[in-house]
Parts: structure tokens; C-alpha cells; sequence
């Protein structure tokens, strides 16, 4: 009973903070609402059993992804009440859109005749390693029937850092760097000069 | 079937990415001064790819055999032609390249590796037997295509193709991924072969909803309408050879991934898709002609006329009988060839400076100074309109030809009737190269790549081509058979 | 290769190479190749005519090629030599071959020699073709090609609108004659099986009195063969009712005139009656349509030409009335005559034609007689070939002692009129006669009026133009010309015509002084020179020569009326034509305005024919067809891509926003299907 409880109670918390997400006037709220939502929705995979990937979200999405939104919004400076308007322009047609879709899934799916909610009690069709821990039977998993793929996700990650440098990273020729070998390398008869002053005059650079 | 087995199924692949990472550390090391290097090296081993796969398809190859890795994987004829067919584009995307680049001080060493591992991801959609397999390689072939798109980053209009395609790519990614869920939540597994024995009998709608999405996000892919959007934009904002590309591999990798789907995973449900086929069909055909009358580059133009031939290809499909998928396959090679050949040739246009031309407007009159090229490009325009003797009417000959076999006799009507709007976009271009008041712009020499290749193209889609009918329909029926064993 | 074959290939051959040659050939040797063509054809045609005429000829069939071979329709090419082809051979080769000998002199200053003379060959050829026809087809290909030359010579100067005009009409009313020559011919093989004309003929008599369904109703089968084939011949030669092309088709240089619209082309209808003589002979009813219309035109067209002012025009109505003569000739079963009347009308009348031009040539380009006058001293070579050709067409001439040409043909048909002894032959005889009183009133008429009386020169706009180019060539001698104007020649000198035309119409004046007594003999009254190439009349031919001594001097005594009255009118006293005019001024209009034909075709046709071809034009094919054909999906075809260019606007929301959609209306007809 308490578990059904805290499945309406995540599940009503995702949806009203992505509601949030995309209402809140304050785009740092936002992100704010969007780490909420991250929360519910571990939440809702511990309920099913499945407390990695619950950790995944809070580490992953709530600790890395979600701060580094955070940090781009407040540096970025975005006009965001101008992008808004063709938002506010399009958003009854976008509503109307989600609530057709919604609807027909909804009808279609046959979700209203699926019956009670039942939690994730674990019946050994759907994970073959039950004796094993979450991570364990993952890990198995990932390093055995799905090597192939795990392995090709590898270079999906690879592509992508690929374009992040390929995209930002410029040799920028106006800076100055450190050149330590060149500092190292320096004497300091190069680096000094004697000169003796008269008096009443300046030194002559 | 054990783990070298499947190991020597994915050799090209292991190649691929053996080779692109070699390569990238040879790019960190030499740096720029080594793209052309690189680039070649990048061919040679596209070359050395082709070769491992082709002995598969002409022999062939189906059944058990060609699996790989408990069904994820699929090595048969049917995924050997398609990756002939991309690594052929590749191949020509990289030899177009670094002329176009070193004008503008922008041909970077990374360019060849992003080609290889997008050609890598196209290797792993065409070959996919798993709804895992499709999204790794549709999402490594995309976040390579998202980088390339925006690869002169100083162009505003490539930055912003850039970013329109990937923003328009992460909607439709989640839309296939969400098809995915659906699918996998109403058939409890993630193969193909799987998911075509949970639907046998009657379609539950949660399944059927399930392939609508996934057909839409893969629509995305292969840009047909209503998800083409992205396509003129970026077609036109993206450098020419990258276009090059995106008009050529990634049509064949989605188009044959679509075929994996439909026809494989689906395959026992055709009517559930058939109707939402033909009408993309039909619709990417008439808003592909449509859209392309009144443009005025000839890049947004190509790209247009991208989406009109799926639309074409799509008619094929919607036949979903195996001489409709060896109809797409033989209008795929040709389509090929047409497009590597359109692109080129843009690319060959060049003012006095250097600097590409684009406009229809530039080119008018350009028989009487570039006589080879406007000939060669006007081959490529008949062509592409279909008409005879040029070799791009028999790709449409051979489609409408299966459509009709179907019983989709309307449709194949339709079709043709569309392709008479687009005939006059095409002629249109020939009759401004041909009779309009010389603008005198396009005046620039040629790479002797980019004359090497244009000339290869329009000799495939001259009328010389129809010597290789019968050899090209033996291959495409051989990969067909492959495909619909699969199924 | 046989003669009959250089006679009418050579003419194709030289307009094939002055044709195409054109200005890489030049004047000069385009001229040359068809001009030494023709005479060629002449000098070979002669033989052949008088080896007929000497009896010593057979007819002959020169097979060509097998032109069609389809089911039961089978014909060849093939060129069919008898006396009647030897007859037009002659006239055809001669006339033709004297006009290319004229146009040297004649078209000297005009640019675009080298076509003229193509087309003057391309003529000449397909005259041939026409008349050595063995078979229908085959004279319909003729038929046709002598109409495409006349369309092209008569709109030779296209720059002129009004001569692009008269080459429409005449084109246009051919097709009106020629539907009827077409369904003849469709006819004549649905009912005979062939179009053989040998076989058609023998086969002939065996028809009569049979009937056929023809446009709902039960006609007598030979009647209805022979009508639509003498509406055909009507269109070619002119006759009543399809008439209205011939005197505009003078827009034509002069020697097209000559050759097309008097000797030759205008007597093919003739010629065809008479090579299909034996199935006329079938049906009295279609004789009797040809005897009516031919008496009729005759009359009309010589009313006509009493009473216009332009030379040409004048002669072409002679030869509009002359050709009415033919054909009741040959209405009334004297197909002799109606040949020798061809014959000898080819001589004069080209011979008039030509000396018109002579004239024309000589008063630059003025045709208007009102404008002439004395110029019998000023060119008086012109003068006497005129006077030769009056002489001819008048038909002057003493019984048993000698005539001119016109003289013997004329009066043979009226003879032969007057000796069918119907009713109608016996109005065709008085409307004959009155025609002739007629045509020799306005044959001494134009005489008068061009070579005698005084130079009335100085009001012609022509003559001004020449006079004004010359003052401003050579301005101090300026002084001369007022002295000249009181007389009325404004300074003019007319000149005599070049060589090249005087040989001509000497040589055709030595024809219309001696053709007719040469050869009337054998015309008329030899069956053997005939040898059954037309049918043959014995009776008729002996009712000829027993006819009253009234009836063989009605025609001089007519002549000579004429003659009276013109000297009269234009001699004597001047005043006698307008008192005349002012006194009968609806009889004058009446005729003046050619009996009003033209307005009526106008009315009638002409502008029923444009406002239905306007409805179509922009009711039917604009409003309806291009409307909702092509504009109309090209209309679509626009409003589409200006949307798709709409829809296109750039922005990343409205893109997400049209896949979404999509995606819903996918979602929505599965579930509506599903």
C-alpha cells in the first residue's frame, strides 16, 4: 500500500515539475524544477526494483548534467522572454497537439483497462540474473551478450567528444601562455642589465 | 555461434573503428598539415572494406550463417549492398573533400576519422537485427553527421545547420526511442525476429503505436515528409561535401534500416504500415516537387529533389514484396550515382576566386564556358527527372514495375504523374544553363578529383548503364532474398 | 529513261535544285537550271503531240514505282500518255516554259529569284503529275500540288498583306472544291473498287442507273460520282459559286498569272471533266450541271469584266468567263471543243496576261487603265502581241477563209451548243453569245483604253513615285517635266519590255494568230486523233456541221458588236460610259461590285466561320482547356509550391511542430483504421 502511495506521489511530482520546466519565467528555476523532476523519477526506479539506475539519475543527470545546465543558463546570456514568444505564440496548438497525443495513446494503449498498478516484483522473465545484484547483473550483461554494442557506444562517446573539439577548440594566437621550458631555459644574464645612473638623470630603457 | 564467429562476421566494422582510432591519433600527432594523408588513408581503408564485404553478397549470404553476437547483428547480402553502397559514398565524400576545405583554411584532420565512424554507424544500422543495434548505430551515425554539418564553424550557415539538425534529430531520436519502448513493452523483447513472433496473429494497438513512431523517427532519417523539414536547410547550409554525404550514405543506411524494420521486425503486418508508407510516399514525391520549384540555389534544389526520390524509393517499399525491396535497392545505387554527381558538379562550380557558386541565377549560360561540366550536369537533371535514355529512368522503371505487381497500381500512377511537376524544376536548371543570357560566374577551374569523379557518375547514369542491369538486378535480388529469409 | 520521264521529273529536279540552292546558288544559275529545265520538257513534249496528231501515237503507261499496296487498295505511280495528256503536255511545257523565259526579264529586280523560279518549276511539275494521272490518287496528288504552288506564287511577295490575303482565299476556297473532289474519289472506289481511271471508265456505263445512300437519301449512284467530282473541278477552274478566288489571286506576280490563273492550273477542272468524259456521259443530270453552271459563269464573269479598271483584273475575268465556255462545251458532250478551247485560250490568254505585264512593266507597276492611255506608239511591239491576243480572244475570223485561235474554238462550242438542240444547250448557246458580244466589248475596251485615246499618266501614284525618284537623281533637269504635264504623261517615258519578254509574246502571238487553224481539224472533228481518250460524240459532231449558217456568224456578228460599242464608248465619245454609269447606276454597281459575292461569302461564311472559330479560341480552347488543362495545373502546381516555400520558414519550432503533427495524424489513422 505505502509503495502505491509513493509511486502516485512520484509519479504526480515528474509530471508537475516538467509542467514547471517549461512554465517558470526564470530560466534558472527551470533547472531547478528539472532536477525535482530527476529526483521523482529515481525515485519511481527504486519502487521498481531497479536502485542503479536510480543512482545513475541522481549521479549522472542531478549531479553532472543538471549543475552543468545550471551553470550555462547563468552564463549564457540568452533572451529568453524573446524566445518565449513564439512559444506562447505556439502553445495552444502544442497543447492541444500533447492532449491528442496523449489521448490517443492513452485509448489505444488501453491503459485504463490495464487493470491495478503492479510494482516490479520480480517473476525471472524480464532479468535472468536475480541472484545477483543490480550492478552485477548489468555488468554481466554489458560484458558478455552486449559486448558489441557496449563497445560501439564507446566510440558513439568517442564521436562525441570528437565534436565538442572539433566544434569549439580554436589556437587562439592573441593569448599569452606559459612556456615553461622557455622560462626554465632563460639566464640571467638575458633577463638583466646593469646601468649606472648620473645623477639627476633618469635610467634609459 | 561462438564469439570468433561473430567476431569475423564484424570484421569490416572492426576495421572501421580500429582503423578511426588509429587515424585519430595520427590526426592529434600530425595535425592538419596530415588531412590529406589521412584522407586517403581513410579511402583506402573504405576500399579494403568493400572488399571484405562484397564476397557476402555475391554469394549471396543468408541464413544463420551471416548472425552474429545472438542476433544482434545481421552480416548477409542484403546489409553487404547497402554497405557498399555507403562506403562508395563515403569514399567519394572524402575524395570531394579537402579540395573544397583547403580554399577557406578549414580542412582539419578529423574530418576523414568523423567520416569513417558515421560510416561505421551506417554499417551497424544496415546490419542491425536488434532495436539496441539500430539506436547505437542510428545515434553514432547522427552525432558524426551533427558535427560534420556544422564543420565550417566560422559559417554562420553551417553552424546553424548544424544545430537545426540536431536539435530536429534529438525530437526525432526521441520519438524512434520512445516506438522502441512501446515495442519492446508490448512484445517483451528487442529483436527483430522476436518482435515478428510476438506479433504474429492479430496487432495489439500499444505495438502497432510502437511502429508508427519508430517508422516516423526513422522518416527523420531518411527525410521523408512530413519529416523532411530539416533537409533544405540543412542540405543547403551544411560545406558541399558534407552535403555530398548526407544526400547519399545516410539516404541508403536509413532506407535500409527502414527496410529491417518494416519488412523484417513488421514484416508480418503490412497492412498495420502499408497505408502510412504510401502516403509518405506519395507526399514526399508531390512536396518534393513542389518545394523545389522556385528555389533559387542549387543546393536546396538537390536537396528537394533528395526528398522527391524517396519518395520514389518509398513506393518500393510499400510494394513489401522482394521485388520491391530489390526495386529500392537498384534505385538506391542509381540514386547514388545521380546525387554524387549533382553534388559534384556544384561543387566544380566556382567564380573567378575560387569561392563556390550556388545561385541558379549564377550559373545561367553555362554551356557556353564550362561546355563538359553544364553537359555532365545536365545529364545529371534528365537523369534525375527519369527520363530515358539516361540511366535514373530505370531506377523508376523498376519500382513503379514492382509497385504495379503489388496491385498498387493507383500509387504507381500517381507517382508518375508527380514526376512530371518534377521534371520541370530539373529542366528548368538545364534550360538556364542552356539558353539563358550567359551571367559569366561560375568561371573557376576544377579539382581534378572532383572531374575524376563527376565523370565516373555520369558514365554510370549515362545510357552505357544499362549494361549493367541485369548484373546490378542479379545483386539487388540476391540482397532482397537475404533480406526477406531474415524475415 | 524514257521522255515522258525528263518532261516531268526534269521540272522537279530543277526546282529541287534552285529550291534548295537558293542564294548559295544565286540568280543566275537557279534561272538558268529551271528555265533550260522547261524548254527541255517543251522540246520533248511536241513530238509526242504530233505524233498523235499525225496518228502514228499509241497511248502509252510508263510505271513509275507501286506507290500503295493496302488490302484490296492497291495503285501505282504511273505516267499515262494519250492524245488528251499529249494536248495539256504541250500547253503545259510551253506556256510554262515561255513565263520562265518572261520572269528573267520580268522579276529582274526582285530579291528572291532563286524561289520564284522554284516554285514556277515545283508547278509545272506537279501539272504534270496532274495530268498524267492513271489513276485518281494519283491526279488528287497533282491536284493538290498545283494548288500548293498557286498558294505559294500568289503569296510570293508575303510582305504584301493583301497578296498573303488572296493566297489564304484562294487556298481556302480550293478546299471547299477539293472536299468535293476528295469525296469523289472516296466514291468512286467504294463503288468501283479501284481507282484505275482506265478501269474506272470502262466500268462506267455498267453503273448507270444504279443508286447509292448518300447523305440519307437514295441518289442515283453515277450522278452523285460525278457532281462531287465537278465540285472539285468548279474549286480549280473557278467556276460560279467558288469563282471568288481567282481575281484576287492577280496580287500574284504577273507571269504567275499567266502561267497558273489562265493557261494552266484553272483548266484542270476542264481537263478532268474530260478524262472522266465517258462517266459524265453516264449521268444527263450532272451534265446538265456543268452545261448550266459553265453558261452561267461564263455570262456572269464577262458582265464582271465589262466594267472593272484594272488590267488584270479584266483578264482575269475573261479567263473566268472563258473557262465557262469549257465546260458547257463539255456539258453539252462536245469534250472536243472544251479541249480545243483549252488549247487555244492557253495561247491568247497567256498572251494577254503577258502583255499586260509587258505593260505593267512598262508604267511601273501601274495597273489602274485609267492611267494609261496612247501607248500604242510608245511600245508598240507590247501593242501588236496585245493586239494579236484581243484579236484571238474575240474570235475574229471569216468562215472557210481564215481566223484567229479564238475564232474556230469559240465557235465550235457554240455550235455544238446550238446543235445538242436541248433546252438548256439552247440557253447556254444565247447566254454564250452574249458573253462573247460582251467579251469583245471589253476586250476592245481594254485596248482602247491602253493604247489609244490621250496620256492620262500624270494621275497614277506609281507614275509619280518614278518621276519623283528620278528629280531627286538628277535635280537640274527639273525644268523638262512642266512642260509635260499639261499632256498628262507627268514626264514619264514608258519603255519597251526587254528581249527576254518581247520573245515571248512574239512567239505565243504566233500561237493565238495560227493555233486554231492549224490544228481545229484535228480537235474537232478527228475521232482517230482522240482514240478514245475522251468520249467521242459522232452524232453530235455531224448536228455541229449541219447547223444554220446563222448560228456559225451569230459569233462574229456579236464580235463585232462589241467591237462597235467599245469604239463607240472609248473612241468616239468618252462621255458614253459615264452618262451611262449615271443612268443605270444598280446595274453598273451591281456588276462593278461582281454581283456582290464577295459581301455575300462574307456574310454567309466568312464571319459566322471567325465568330465560331473565336468561340473556340477563347471559349473552348482558353477559357475551357488551357484554363483547366495546363494553366490550371500549372496554377496548382504554383499555389503548391508557393505554400511548400511558406511552410519553409526556418524556424527549429515550426519544424518540430509539422513532425509532431505528422506524427499525430499518423497516430490518429492507425487508430481510426485499426
Amino acid at each position: 500500500m505505502i509503495q502505491v502511495l509513493a509511486f502516485y506521489l512520484f509519479a504526480t511530482l515528474v509530471i508537475a515539475s516538467a509542467v514547471f520546466v517549461i512554465m517558470s519565467r526564470n530560466p534558472v528555476h527551470s533547472v531547478l524544477w528539472l532536477i525535482v523532476a530527476f529526483f521523482n523519477a529515481a525515485g519511481l526506479m527504486v519502487l521498481v526494483g531497479a536502485e542503479f539506475i536510480a543512482m545513475l539519475l541522481v549521479i549522472v543527470y542531478v549531479g553532472a548534467v543538471a549543475v552543468l545546465f545550471l551553470f550555462v543558463v547563468m552564463m549564457l546570456d540568452i533572451d529568453f522572454a524573446e524566445l518565449r514568444a513564439g512559444f506562447i505564440r505556439n502553445f495552444p496548438l502544442g497543447i492541444a497537439i500533447a492532449l491528442v497525443l496523449v489521448a490517443e495513446l492513452v485509448l489505444g494503449i488501453g491503459a485504463e483497462r490495464a487493470g491495478a498498478l503492479k510494482l516490479g516484483t520480480p517473476d525471472g522473465t524480464a532479468a535472468p540474473l536475480m541472484d545477483r545484484s543490480n550492478i552485477e547483473a548489468i555488468g554481466a550483461l554489458l560484458y558478455s551478450r552486449y559486448l558489441f554494442l557496449f563497445e560501439s557506444a564507446g566510440i558513439i562517446l568517442l564521436v562525441a567528444m570528437i565534436g565538442a573539439i572539433v566544434l569549439t577548440h580554436r589556437e587562439r594566437s592573441d593569448t599569452r601562455r606559459q612556456n615553461i621550458s622557455k622560462q626554465v631555459k632563460r639566464r640571467p644574464d638575458e633577463a638583466t642589465i646593469n646601468v649606472k645612473p648620473e645623477v639627476g638623470k633618469g635610467v634609459q630603457l | 555461434m561462438d564469439f570468433a564467429a561473430s567476431l569475423s562476421l564484424v570484421a569490416p566494422e572492426i576495421l572501421l573503428s580500429t582503423a578511426g582510432l588509429v587515424l585519430l591519433l595520427v590526426a592529434a600527432w600530425a595535425g592538419d598539415g596530415a588531412s590529406r594523408a589521412i584522407s586517403i588513408a581513410s579511402v583506402a581503408v573504405l576500399a579494403a572494406c568493400a572488399f571484405m564485404v562484397a564476397p557476402a553478397l555475391c554469394s549471396g549470404a543468408m541464413g544463420p550463417d551471416t548472425v552474429a553476437f545472438s542476433g544482434q547483428f545481421r552480416a548477409d547480402a542484403f546489409a553487404s549492398f547497402a554497405k557498399l553502397l555507403i562506403y562508395a559514398a563515403g569514399g567519394a565524400a572524402l575524395i570531394v573533400a579537402p579540395a573544397f576545405f583547403e580554399r577557406v583554411h578549414a580542412m582539419r584532420a578529423e574530418y576523414p576519422v568523423l567520416i569513417l565512424f558515421a560510416v561505421l554507424g551506417m554499417g551497424l544500422m544496415v546490419s542491425a537485427s536488434d532495436l539496441l543495434t539500430l539506436y547505437i548505430g542510428l545515434e553514432l551515425n547522427s552525432l558524426a553527421a551533427y558535427v560534420l554539418a556544422a564543420f565550417l564553424r566560422d559559417d554562420e550557415r553551417s553552424a546553424e545547420a548544424g544545430l537545426k539538425y540536431f536539435v530536429l534529430g534529438a525530437l526525432a531520436s526521441g520519438i524512434l526511442l520512445f516506438g522502441m519502448s512501446l515495442t519492446y513493452g508490448f512484445t517483451g523483447t528487442t529483436s527483430f525476429e522476436g518482435i515478428r513472433a510476438a506479433l504474429s496473429g492479430t496487432i495489439s494497438m500499444g505495438a502497432l503505436f510502437g511502429a508508427i513512431f519508430m517508422l516516423a523517427g526513422l522518416s527523420f532519417k531518411i527525410a521523408a515528409v512530413p519529416f523532411h523539414m530539416w533537409t533544405p536547410d540543412v542540405y543547403e547550409g551544411a560545406p558541399t561535401p558534407v552535403t555530398t554525404f548526407f544526400a547519399t550514405a545516410p539516404k541508403v543506411a536509413a532506407v535500409a534500416l527502414s527496410m529491417r524494420v518494416t519488412l523484417d521486425a513488421f514484416g508480418g503486418q503490412v497492412a498495420a504500415w502499408q497505408q502510412i508508407v504510401i502516403f509518405a510516399a506519395l507526399a514526399s514525391v508531390i512536396v518534393g516537387a513542389l518545394g523545389a520549384i522556385g528555389q533559387t540555389n542549387i543546393k536546396r534544389l538537390l536537396a528537394y529533389s533528395s526528398i522527391n526520390n524517396v519518395g520514389f524509393i518509398l513506393i518500393g517499399l510499400a510494394a513489401a514484396t522482394p521485388q520491391g525491396a530489390s526495386a529500392m535497392l537498384v534505385y538506391l545505387a542509381i540514386y547514388i550515382a545521380m546525387s554524387v554527381g549533382g553534388f559534384v558538379a556544384v561543387l566544380m562550380l566556382k567564380d573567378a576566386d575560387g569561392a563556390p557558386v550556388e545561385g541558379i541565377a549564377e550559373i545561367a549560360g553555362l554551356s557556353r564556358h564550362r561546355k563538359v561540366l553544364a553537359a555532365c550536369l545536365a545529364m545529371v537533371m534528365f537523369s534525375l527527372a527519369g527520363i530515358p535514355p539516361l540511366f535514373g529512368f530505370w531506377g523508376k522503371f523498376v519500382v513503379f514495375q514492382a509497385a504495379v505487381q503489388a496491385g498498387l497500381v493507383p500509387l504507381a500512377a500517381i507517382g508518375i504523374a508527380a514526376s512530371v511537376i518534377g521534371a520541370f524544376y530539373y529542366l528548368k536548371v538545364v534550360k538556364v544553363m542552356y539558353f539563358d543570357e550567359p551571367a559569366n560566374v561560375a568561371v573557376g577551374k576544377s579539382d581534378w578529383a572532383h572531374q575524376a569523379l563527376l565523370a565516373i557518375a555520369a558514365l554510370f547514369i549515362s545510357p552505357l548503364g544499362y549494361l549493367l542491369t541485369r548484373w546490378l538486378g542479379a545483386l539487388a535480388d540476391k540482397a532482397a532474398a537475404a533480406l526477406f529469409l531474415a524475415a | 529513261m524514257n521522255a515522258i520521264q525528263i518532261i516531268v521529273f526534269g521540272p522537279l529536279l530543277a526546282a529541287i535544285v534552285a529550291g534548295l540552292g537558293n542564294r548559295m546558288l544565286g540568280s543566275v544559275a537557279a534561272k538558268t537550271i529551271t528555265t533550260a529545265g522547261l524548254f527541255l520538257s517543251c522540246v520533248l513534249s511536241w513530238p509526242i503531240f504530233l505524233g498523235f496528231l499525225g496518228g502514228s501515237a499509241e497511248a502509252s503507261v510508263t510505271p513509275v514505282l507501286h506507290w500503295v499496296q493496302s488490302g484490296s487498295l492497291t495503285f501505282d505511280w504511273a505516267l499515262r500518255v494519250d492524245a488528251l495528256t499529249a494536248v495539256m503536255l504541250v500547253v503545259i511545257t510551253s506556256v510554262s516554259a515561255l513565263v520562265h523565259l518572261y520572269s528573267w526579264g520580268y522579276m529582274d529586280e526582285d530579291p528572291d529569284q532563286p524561289r520564284f523560279f522554284a516554285y514556277l518549276s515545283l508547278f509545272t511539275f506537279a501539272m504534270l503529275m496532274l495530268v498524267t494521272a492513271d489513276n485518281l490518287v494519283q491526279m488528287f496528288f497533282g491536284w493538290e500540288g498545283v494548288g500548293l504552288a498557286s498558294y505559294l506564287l500568289i503569296g510570293f511577295w508575303f510582305r504584301k498583306p493583301s497578296a498573303c490575303a488572296a493566297a489564304i482565299k484562294a487556298f481556302v476556297v480550293n478546299r471547299v472544291g477539293d472536299l468535293g473532289f476528295m469525296l469523289g474519289i472516296f466514291g468512286t472506289y467504294l463503288v468501283f473498287q479501284t481507282t484505275s481511271i482506265p478501269e474506272i471508265l470502262a466500268a462506267a456505263p455498267g453503273m448507270a442507273g444504279s443508286t447509292i445512300g448518300f447523305l440519307g437519301y437514295r441518289l442515283d449512284t453515277m450522278t452523285v460520282l460525278c457532281i462531287l467530282l465537278f465540285i472539285g473541278a468548279m474549286g480549280k477552274s473557278a467556276q460560279l459559286g467558288l469563282h471568288t478566288w481567282l481575281p484576287d489571286a492577280m496580287e500574284g506576280p504577273t507571269p504567275v498569272s499567266a502561267l497558273i490563273h489562265a493557261a494552266t492550273m484553272v483548266t484542270a477542272g476542264v481537263f478532268m471533266v474530260c478524262r472522266l468524259s465517258p462517266m459524265f456521259e453516264t449521268s444527263p443530270t450532272a451534265l446538265a450541271l456543268v452545261t448550266f453552271i459553265g453558261a452561267a459563269t461564263c455570262f456572269f464573269a464577262a458582265t464582271v469584266g465589262t466594267c472593272q479598271w484594272d488590267i488584270k483584273r479584266v483578264i482575269a475575268y475573261s479567263t473566268c468567263s472563258q473557262l465557262g465556255y469549257m465546260f458547257f462545251a463539255a456539258g453539252v458532250g462536245a469534250y472536243g471543243a472544251a479541249m480545243f478551247h483549252l488549247f487555244t485560250h492557253a495561247f491568247f490568254k497567256a498572251l494577254l496576261f503577258l502583255g499586260a505585264g509587258s505593260v505593267i512593266h512598262a508604267m511601273h507597276h501601274e495597273q489602274d487603265m485609267r492611267f494609261y492611255g496612247d501607248l500604242r506608239k510608245r511600245i508598240p511591239l507590247t501593242f501588236w502581241a496585245m493586239m494579236a491576243g484581243t484579236l484571238a480572244i474575240t474570235g475574229v475570223g471569216i468562215l472557210d477563209v481564215f481566223g484567229f485561235a479564238g475564232f474556230y474554238s469559240k465557235d465550235a462550242i457554240l455550235e455544238a451548243a446550238y446543235a445538242r438542240g436541248t433546252e438548256l444547250s439552247q440557253f447556254a448557246f444565247v447566254l454564250g453569245c452574249i458573253a462573247a458580244l460582251m467579251t469583245s466589248f471589253y476586250s476592245w475596251r481594254l485596248m482602247f483604253l491602253t493604247f489609244w485615246g490621250k496620256p492620262r499618266w500624270a494621275g497614277s501614284e506609281h507614275i509619280q513615285h518614278a518621276m519623283h525618284d528620278a528629280h531627286v537623281h538628277d535635280d537640274h533637269d527639273h525644268g523638262h517635266g512642266h512642260g509635260h504635264e499639261v499632256d498628262g504623261t507627268a514626264g514619264y517615258h514608258p519603255h519597251e519590255s526587254p528581249l527576254s519578254m518581247l520573245v515571248p509574246l512574239a512567239i505565243l502571238s504566233l500561237g493565238a494568230v495560227f493555233a486554231g487553224f492549224v490544228f481545229h481539224d484535228g480537235f474537232i472533228n478527228s475521232e482517230q486523233f482522240w482514240n478514245g481518250a475522251i468520249a467521242y460524240n459522232e452524232h453530235l459532231i455531224h448536228a455541229m456541221h449541219a447547223v444554220p449558217l446563222w448560228v456559225k456568224l451569230s459569233a462574229t456578228v456579236v464580235m463585232l458588236t462589241g467591237f462597235g460599242i467599245a469604239y463607240a464608248a472609248y473612241i468616239r465619245d468618252t462621255t458614253i460610259p459615264s452618262r451611262f454609269v449615271a443612268t443605270f447606276p444598280q446595274l453598273h454597281g451591281f456588276a462593278f461590285n461582281k454581283w456582290y459575292f464577295d459581301e455575300l461569302y462574307n456574310f454567309l461564311f466568312v464571319r459566322p466561320a471567325f465568330w465560331l472559330g473565336r468561340q473556340f479560341w477563347q471559349r473552348g480552347d482558353v477559357g475551357f482547356i488551357d484554363r483547366f488543362g495546363p494553366n490550371g495545373a500549372a496554377w496548382v502546381v504554383a499555389q503548391g509550391s508557393s505554400y511548400a516555400k511558406k511552410v519553409q520558414s526556418g524556424y527549429l519550432y515550426s519544424y518540430a511542430l509539422v513532425m509532431l503533427l505528422g506524427l499525430v495524424a499518423a497516430v490518429s489513422w492507425a487508430l481510426a483504421a485499426g
